[in-house]
């Protein structure tokens, strides 16, 4: 009885006890992927379905969010540059914000949104309606199955969907360009290509592979530990959104000063 | 399956496409910067390089050739910078070309622009050093801008005494502009200037016109200045002149000798004119000659009315009557 109330006893306290636990079960569950990624049977055909929920579902809905970021940022840019008379520029400073950052950051706000979500509400609700249970029963891997599948097409996709978002931003920064500069699309890709370098693609494909395996992680983990009923679904996939962006927030900053040191170097 | 199969199929379509604008954007960026074009290596030393990077283009008559390979320090302060440049321009790059660092702009980034370089000197081999050139620093600049300062300075100072001196009417710009007399006599002249130049301009009027006259066909001057063939007459009568002057010289000479003659006594002719003596010999002997023919003549008279002379006068006036006849 007395042993009993000590495990009760929080270590320090309710919360913050909480809080290590969620840490360490994370990481355990991240620990849980890389053991399990490289564990027979592979579930390619899955891995494919998923592929295609996140990466060509979504494609339509991040290429309109791409383009319209291109001329919005083009347009708000412009008075400023103008200031200066240094309008020509425009291709510049779109180019480096649009491969280093906003079309790595837009994106992976966007599947978030869209995956992020989804995997929660679907694993969480597999969860509450003991789908898992049933699966582990009929002797199959439910975590190779489920969350294996799901972040390594997260972590394929996103990358992709980057490629995308960035040349879609920068063709609807060009129509912006080409309206009010008139400069022809050769001499738009000439400059975009001018101010980027080796580095700024490599750490703009590292880092939305970070982004795609945090979203997939998060989501899958949301829902897999999600409590029981509706309700816990519901909250699985809206922690996994807020969680999901919390960390690509993070991992931007941490991933800017790694490379601004590399760049340094 | 087929459902499958179809979205396999999609996934591998979207995947090709993104993986495709990933390459084609590092193939264009790797051949903005040259990065997959063989190259050779130069060199060049300067004392400052004002904050030129690694990857920093090199410019040769305007064009992108290569990019900064390399920046070491290089004996006590100075800076080795290492360049890449592209192989196929090599040889249009001179051993006596120089270097210099520039700027992309006016703040943009910095280039080592590569310039000069004559025909005489082989094209650079790889591990050539470049002649380096400092570019005009900003704080020479600046040096030299306080300088123009200081000199600005009393460039003022001077004209502030000069207007305070004209403004007092001292020296002569100063009294043309406060004397009223003076002012005075500065409009006198402005008029008659004014009334010169009206003048003036009524002469070349009536140049204008004389000239116009001239100007005129059949008029002597207008052929004079025109017909090309009159120069040639004129030339010809000119020479035709010369010949005629050098003739009478000669005529002149010859009569000149001719007189001289004249002159001397020793001949009949200029005894005749010269010697009185002779003269005298020469009127009596004329007048003794003239009652001489007198008497002849009256001889000729009676010898018309002598016989037998008679008949043949007679003849000769049947002859005379029967010609009138």
């Amino acid at each position: 009885m007395t042993e009993k109330a000590e495990d009760r006893k929080p270590l320090l306290s309710k919360k913050i006890d909480r809080f290590f636990t969620g840490l360490a079960d994370a990481w355990n569950f991240v620990r849980r992927f890389f053991k399990e990624v490289f564990v027979p049977p592979y579930e390619f055909k899955e891995v494919i379905h998923q592929c295609y929920r996140i990466g060509v579902e979504s494609l339509p809905l991040i290429s309109l969010t791409g383009f319209i970021v291109g001329i919005v940022f083009t347009n708000q840019s412009r008075p400023s540059l103008s200031e200066f008379g240094a309008t020509s520029w425009l291709p510049s400073l779109i180019s480096i914000a649009v491969v280093r950052a906003m079309g790595p950051l837009v994106t992976a706000l966007i599947a978030a949104g869209k995956v992020g979500s989804s995997i929660g509400a679907e694993i969480g609700s597999m969860k509450v309606t003991e789908q898992i249970d049933a699966m582990e029963v009929s002797a199959t891997n439910p975590f190779n199955f489920l969350v294996v599948t799901r972040v390594i097409a997260t972590t394929l996709m996103i990358p992709l969907l980057v490629m995308y978002t960035d040349f879609v931003a920068l063709m609807g920064s060009f129509l912006s360009v080409s309206a009010n500069e008139k400069v022809s699309l050769t001499t738009f890709f000439v400059q975009v290509f001018e101010s980027i370098s080796f580095l700024d693609i490599i750490s703009s494909v590292l880092k939305s592979i970070l982004f795609g395996f945090t979203i997939g992680i998060v989501g899958c983990y949301k829902g897999y530990n999600s409590s029981k009923g509706t309700e816990g679904v519901g909250r699985a996939a809206n922690a996994a959104v807020v969680m999901a962006m919390f960390l690509i927030f993070i991992e931007e900053l941490l991933v800017l000063q790694i490379v601004n040191a590399i760049r340094a170097f | 399956m087929r459902g499958e199969n179809k979205r396999s199929v999609i996934v591998g379509i979207f995947v090709f496409l993104g993986i495709a604008i990933l390459v084609a954007g590092v193939l264009t960026l790797g051949g903005q910067q040259k990065k997959f074009v063989k190259a050779i290596q130069l060199k060049a030393v300067f004392d400052d390089i004002g904050g030129l990077q690694t990857g920093n283009n090199i410019w040769f008559s305007g064009v992108k050739i290569g990019t900064v390979r390399k920046i070491n320090f290089y004996g006590d302060s100075q800076v080795e910078i290492e360049m890449n440049v592209e192989e196929e321009v090599v040889e249009f790059i001179r051993k006596d070309s120089k270097a210099t660092i520039s700027s992309d702009g006016l703040i943009g980034n910095k280039i080592i622009v590569i310039y000069g370089g004559t025909t005489l000197a082989p094209p650079v081999e790889d591990g050539d050093r470049l002649e380096s050139v400092m570019p005009l620093d900003t704080d020479q600049m600046m040096e030299t801008l306080q300088v123009n300062n200081e000199n600005l300075v009393e460039i003022t100072g001077n004209l502030k005494n000069l207007t305070s001196k004209l403004a007092a009417g001292d020296g002569m710009v100063g009294a043309a502009l406060t004397d009223s007399l003076m002012a005075e006599s500065f409009r006198a002249i402005v008029r008659n200037l004014d009334q010169a130049s009206i003048n003036s301009n009524r002469m070349i009027a009536e140049l204008n016109k004389f000239t116009s006259k001239l100007n005129q066909e059949g008029n002597l001057f207008n052929d004079l200045v025109t017909d090309t063939t009159m120069a040639n007459e004129l030339k010809q009568t000119m020479e035709s002149f010369k010949q005629t002057a050098a003739n009478s010289e000669e005529m002149t000479q010859k009569l000149s000798a001719i007189t001289d003659k004249f002159n001397d006594p020793n001949n009949s002719l200029g005894m005749l004119l010269n010697d009185p003596e002779f003269a005298e010999t020469l009127k009596s002997t004329l007048e003794n000659t003239d009652s001489a023919t007198y008497n002849l003549n009256r001889g000729m008279e009676a010898l018309e009315y002598t016989w037998p002379f008679n008949k043949g006068f007679k003849r000769k006036a049947k002859a005379a009557e029967k010609a009138d006849n």
